[in-house]
């Protein structure tokens, strides 16, 4: 292989954030299909959303491994062979598949620290999409229809417990007012039920008394 | 032990090249991209899994010490190559092995995918036995592939596999260190509607 790894590199990491992101939304939907976080869900019932979940799974499995079928990369002609620093630029067949992806990181690759990065932003971008997708399925197509007594229950709720009936947007500013009046006391409970020898507590202690 | 430990990798990669199909599952199994990311996955979705506030909040806070226990792993797999330095089988058994995986230049001990994926599937366990068990499972078969691929002596995984569950022990009790910073930064997440 005679390319430059950066390239190769940024071909990587296009590829494994569209992997990423797939999957990403797919667990989430999976988890909250699972727990009742009607503000995350992109279909209006818990069964079809758990089964788009593994459906964006799957597919983004099959193509992100099949992917060099079609996309040109550092995966042809000898992709089968173990070592990434022999191949040709261009597409792979079917016999190569299988290993076409195993490149190593200094030849372009994504090492851990990369894709820890590339999965986090992935995963923070799936998060958004379903906050966003939720929000429309209440707000427009008014996909929960709260029982008589029931708001009044959901409307103390905030973080993920209130998505359960209500969208990210109307939860949010709740979430965040609440946040803002109860870590002070949080903190300072935190701080005085901590064992002796904690770390925050003898840097944070002391200063607090 | 190294003679046993080569004699096992020798006699499992020389089934390779029998069975194109099974040859293909490892090599897939062995990428550096979809175990890794399995792993990634079940952490998040455990994150979003809890179905009440207590439930919640305990099912966060072992994604948090799984996360942690994932880097930590890493640093700890860095500290022994450097110490141990033990060369990959393929560098010192290269003419009895085919290699079926790219040539990695970091030492042998601990096999730090395992290592990595221990610490998860040990996260997932605390929480949830069966699923714990499929990540095992899963980290497993990361190991084997990696083992039929000639990357890996078995007593690398053995010692990955041991440094993943040590280091989540592990860092279950930096929490109590660490603590009310580690609860404080889920309250905060709460605070933004995502936890």
């Amino acid at each position: 292989m005679n390319t430059d790894p950066g390239v190769v590199r940024d071909l990587f990491a296009g590829h494994y954030f569209l992997f990423a992101f797939l999957t990403s939304l797919g667990a989430i939907q999976i988890a909250v299909s699972n727990a009742g976080t009607r503000g995350l869900w992109l279909m209006p019932h818990a069964t079809m959303t758990r089964w788009l979940g593994i459906v964006l799974i799957v597919s983004a499995i099959a193509i992100f491994f099949m992917q060099p079928l079609w996309v040109d990369g550092p995966w042809a002609a000898g992709s089968v062979e173990a070592d990434s620093l022999t191949r040709d630029w261009g597409k792979a067949n079917w016999d190569e598949l299988a290993g076409a992806r195993n490149v190593n990181d200094i030849h372009g690759g994504l090492d851990g620290v990369k894709q820890t990065g590339w999965f986090s932003l992935a995963a923070v971008t799936a998060f958004a999409v379903s906050a966003i997708a939720g929000t429309l399925s209440i707000k427009i197509l008014n996909t929960v229809q709260p029982k008589s007594g029931d708001e009044q229950i959901t409307s103390a709720q905030d973080g993920l417990a209130g998505l359960a009936n209500r969208s990210y947007l109307s939860v949010q500013p709740e979430s965040w007012r609440n946040f803002r009046a109860d870590i002070g006391e949080f903190w300072q409970n935190g701080i005085r039920e901590a064992d002796s020898w904690n770390l925050i507590k003898s840097i944070w202690g002391r200063s607090s008394k | 032990m190294t003679s046993i430990d080569a004699d096992i990798v020798i006699w499992l990669n020389g089934l390779s090249g029998n069975v194109a199909a099974f040859d293909n599952l490892m090599r897939i199994a062995a990428s550096d991209y979809l175990m890794p990311l399995v792993f990634s996955l079940s952490m998040l979705g455990l994150w979003f899994s809890g179905k009440n506030p207590a439930q919640r909040i305990r099912y966060q806070l072992t994604t948090l010490m799984g996360i942690s226990a994932l880097s930590i792993a890493n640093i700890v797999v860095w500290l022994f190559n450097i110490t141990i330095e033990r060369p990959r089988p393929f560098v010192e058994y290269g003419d009895q092995l085919t290699l079926s995986f790219y040539p990695p230049t970091d030492p042998s001990f601990p096999a730090n995918p395992v290592a990595v994926g221990f610490a998860a599937a040990t996260a997932a366990w605390t929480i949830n036995r069966k699923f714990g068990l499929w990540l095992y499972a899963a980290a497993a078969l990361f190991g084997f592939s990696r083992m039929y691929a000639g990357v890996f002596y078995p007593t690398d995984i053995i010692g990955g596999a041991v440094v993943g569950i040590a280091i989540y022990v592990f860092t279950t009790y930096l929490r109590r260190f660490l603590e009310p910073l580690i609860t404080g930064f889920v309250r905060l997440i709460r605070g933004l509607s995502a936890a």
